[in-house]
C-alpha cells in the first residue's frame, strides 16, 4: 500500500469517529446530570445537574471538534 | 422475521441444551450456548487450529502457507509500528492483533449462510471494546505513573474544574463509540442480508449486500485495530 492510502485510510478512520464521538459525548453528559439528579440526590436538585451535566457534555463534544480542527499534520 | 437457521445452534438443540430464541438466555448454561458465544468458540476453534494446519514447520525459505501468514503479521505489524512506534507496536503487538484478526474472522463469517457474526452482538463488542480502555489507562499509569493525571487536567490550572469532566466525558465517549460501530455495522449487514435471503434469495438479491459485507467487514476490523492503536498511544506520549 501507498504512503498516501495509508494516510487516507488512517484519516477516514479518525474523522468517522466525530460525529458519533459528538452525539455520545452529549449523551453520557445528560445520563451522568440524570443519575445524579433522580438516582443520588432523589430528585432534590432537579432539573439543575441535568443542565449542567448537559453542558458538560456539550463542551466535550466540541473539544473533540476542536482538537480534530486544530491539529497540526493536515 | 424468521429466526435464522444457524447450524451450532441446531446441533446443541439436538443434543438437549437450552438453546436461547432471543440473542441472550436467563440461566447460566444458556447464555454460555446462546449463538454468539458458540460463533465465538467456532472463530477461536478456526483461528487456533487452521494456522496449525496451514503453517506446517517453520522454516528458514518459507512454502506456501508460511508466507502466507507471515505476509499478514509482517503487515499488521507494520501498520502498527507505523503508528506507534517500534516499541510500542512490539509491546502491544499480541493484543491488537488477536483483535484485529478475531473481529475480522467474526466479522467475514456471517457472510456464509448457516453461521453468523459473533459481533452483530453487542455484549462482544463491548467486551472488546472494555478491554481496549482499560488497556489505554493502564498504559497511561504503566509510562507516566501519578502524572499521567496530567492528561485530564487541560493545560490551563484554573480551567481545572471545568475540563476534567470534560475529559472525562470524552473518555467515555470512546467506549460508546468503538463498540456501537463495530456492533452496529455487523448487525445492519447480518440483518439485511437475512431480510433479502427471506423475501428475494432465489433471485441473487443479497450478492451486492455481500459484496459489500466483504468491504465492511474489513474497513470495520482495521477501524477497530486503528483506533486501538490510537488510543494507545495517545496514552502512552506526554501530555500536551
Amino acid at each position: 500500500m501507498s504512503g498516501n492510502r495509508k494516510d487516507a485510510l488512517r484519516l477516514l478512520a479518525q474523522f468517522s469517529t466525530i460525529g458519533m464521538s459528538v452525539a455520545f459525548s452529549i449523551f453520557i453528559g445528560v445520563g451522568v446530570g440524570y443519575y445524579l439528579d433522580h438516582k443520588v440526590f432523589a430528585g432534590k436538585t432537579s432539573p439543575w445537574l441535568t443542565l449542567i451535566f448537559l453542558g458538560f457534555g456539550v463542551g466535550a463534544a466540541f473539544k473533540n471538534l476542536y482538537d480534530v480542527a486544530s491539529r497540526k499534520d493536515l | 422475521m424468521e429466526h435464522p437457521i444457524l447450524f451450532i445452534s441446531l446441533i446443541l438443540q439436538g443434543l438437549g441444551l437450552p438453546v436461547p430464541h432471543g440473542p441472550v438466555g436467563d440461566t447460566l448454561l444458556a447464555k454460555l450456548v446462546s449463538p454468539h458465544m458458540t460463533y465465538t468458540w467456532l472463530v477461536m476453534l478456526f483461528l487456533i487450529v487452521v494456522p496449525k494446519l496451514t503453517l506446517g514447520t517453520m522454516s528458514l525459505v518459507p512454502g506456501k502457507g508460511q508466507n502466507f501468514w507471515e505476509v499478514i503479521i509482517g503487515g499488521l505489524e507494520g501498520f502498527m509500528a507505523d503508528n506507534m512506534g517500534k516499541e510500542g507496536a512490539r509491546m502491544m503487538f499480541p493484543m491488537l492483533a488477536t483483535f484485529a484478526l478475531y473481529i475480522l474472522v467474526a466479522n467475514m463469517i456471517g457472510l456464509m449462510p448457516g453461521f453468523m457474526s459473533p459481533t452483530s452482538n453487542l455484549n462482544i463488542t463491548l467486551a472488546c471494546t472494555l478491554i481496549v480502555f482499560f488497556t489505554t489507562h493502564i498504559l497511561g499509569v504503566k509510562f507516566h505513573g501519578i502524572g499521567y493525571i496530567k492528561h485530564f487536567l487541560g493545560p490551563i490550572p484554573w480551567l481545572i474544574p471545568l475540563m476534567l469532566p470534560i475529559e472525562l466525558i470524552s473518555h467515555f465517549a470512546r467506549i460508546l463509540s468503538l463498540s456501537i460501530r463495530l456492533f452496529g455495522n455487523i448487525m445492519a449487514k447480518e440483518t439485511l442480508l437475512g431480510i433479502l435471503f427471506m423475501l428475494a434469495g432465489a433471485y441473487f438479491a443479497p450478492l451486492p449486500i455481500l459484496c459489500l459485507g466483504v468491504f465492511v467487514s474489513i474497513v470495520q476490523a482495521l477501524v477497530f485495530l486503528l483506533l486501538s492503536i490510537l488510543y494507545f498511544s495517545a496514552a502512552m506520549e506526554h501530555a500536551h
